[in-house]
């Protein structure tokens, strides 16, 4: 899988943790943030444009708290976004959201406990079936 | 205060409580629902909820589903709204005085019912701290999307609840 990745200047340190993590789980690293000094405003929709636009299959952006750039990505239409401080939402969020992009806060959430929420978003498949409507009432707006 | 508060089915029990808890701390609350357990759709309260907000009716918004995920993200995608889904306190207090975050999202099957308090108190009594800097980053999260049409359009899902009525969808 192709995951895109970035973080404003608080979450940087976190990102290149996860960064290690998702290749050794085998998967393709497409960094969209090199540079350390950005703010949550233009990580979040860097991730957000490269998932709208197919470059990757899922998307990680990081910043202090994670809510900055849960509210800019879930701007774009087609987004499903969730801001993730535990391993069931980040399970629960594919199952039944099908999201497509996990945000977290370095400030709030420890590295381990990322890596288990990263991996746990990439490995898990969605449900279908009847949350598919909620999907598609997602999807139509913005 | 005036408070516009939403549900899903999961958790109406913790929507109804909080709906207590704010008037007996004298707020003002509307309710929207849903106001059963009778499986429904988390964006129809979530679009809803957060209307309230933006159109001036409420103050705030609150908005629970099982992780809080999909209705917050329902609130976040209506136009005006920068909504929060929070599981701690920090955080909470942050989105409102930087963010000035005018919804807030939580799991009710995730966080339990005395954090659940703690973070809307502070949803609440924190002010938003204004800045030439946060003004900025809230302008441009405010422009990315358009989606006035959207607004207030009480029909905006019927295409989908009729493909669901008429069993469109899987039921499991």
């Amino acid at each position: 899988m192709k995951i895109a990745i970035g973080s404003d200047d608080k979450g940087f340190e976190l990102k290149t943790e996860l960064k290690g993590l998702i290749e050794s789980l085998g998967h393709e690293v497409l960094d969209e943030t090199p540079e350390n000094d950005l703010n949550f405003v233009e990580s979040a929709k860097r991730v957000a444009e490269a998932i709208r636009d197919n470059k990757a299959d899922r998307g990680i952006v990081i910043d202090e708290y994670g809510v900055g750039s849960f509210m800019v990505a879930n701007k774009y239409k087609g987004i499903i976004c969730a801001n993730v401080c535990n391993e069931h939402s980040a399970q629960m969020t594919r199952r039944h959201n099908k999201s497509t992009i996990v945000t977290i806060g370095s400030g709030i959430v420890g590295k381990t406990l990322a890596k288990k929420i990263c991996k746990v978003f990439i490995n898990q498949k969605y449900d279908g079936g009847r949350h598919q409507i909620r999907v598609d009432m997602l999807n139509k707006m913005c | 205060m005036k408070i516009s508060i939403g549900c899903d089915h999961i958790v109406t029990d913790v929507k109804d409580y909080l709906v207590n808890y704010l008037r007996e701390k004298g707020h003002e609350v509307i309710d929207n629902g849903t106001y059963d357990k009778k499986r429904t759709h988390y964006p129809i309260f979530g679009k809803k909820t957060a209307e309230m907000v933006v159109g001036g009716k409420a103050d705030l918004g609150i908005v629970l589903c099982g992780t809080g995920v999909g209705i917050t993200i329902s609130a976040a995608k209506v136009k005006g709204v920068r909504a929060a889904l929070v599981e701690d306190v920090a955080t909470a207090r942050y989105a409102r005085e930087q963010l000035n975050a005018n919804v807030l999202g939580i799991g009710g099957q995730v966080v339990g019912i005395g954090l659940i308090e703690k973070i809307v108190d502070a949803f609440l009594e924190t002010d938003y701290k204004q800045s030439a800097e946060n003004d900025r980053i809230i302008a441009e999260i405010d422009s990315i999307m358009d989606g006035k049409d959207q607004l207030y359009d009480e029909h905006f899902f019927d295409e989908f609840i009729e493909k669901w009525n008429n069993g469109g969808y899987p039921t499991e």
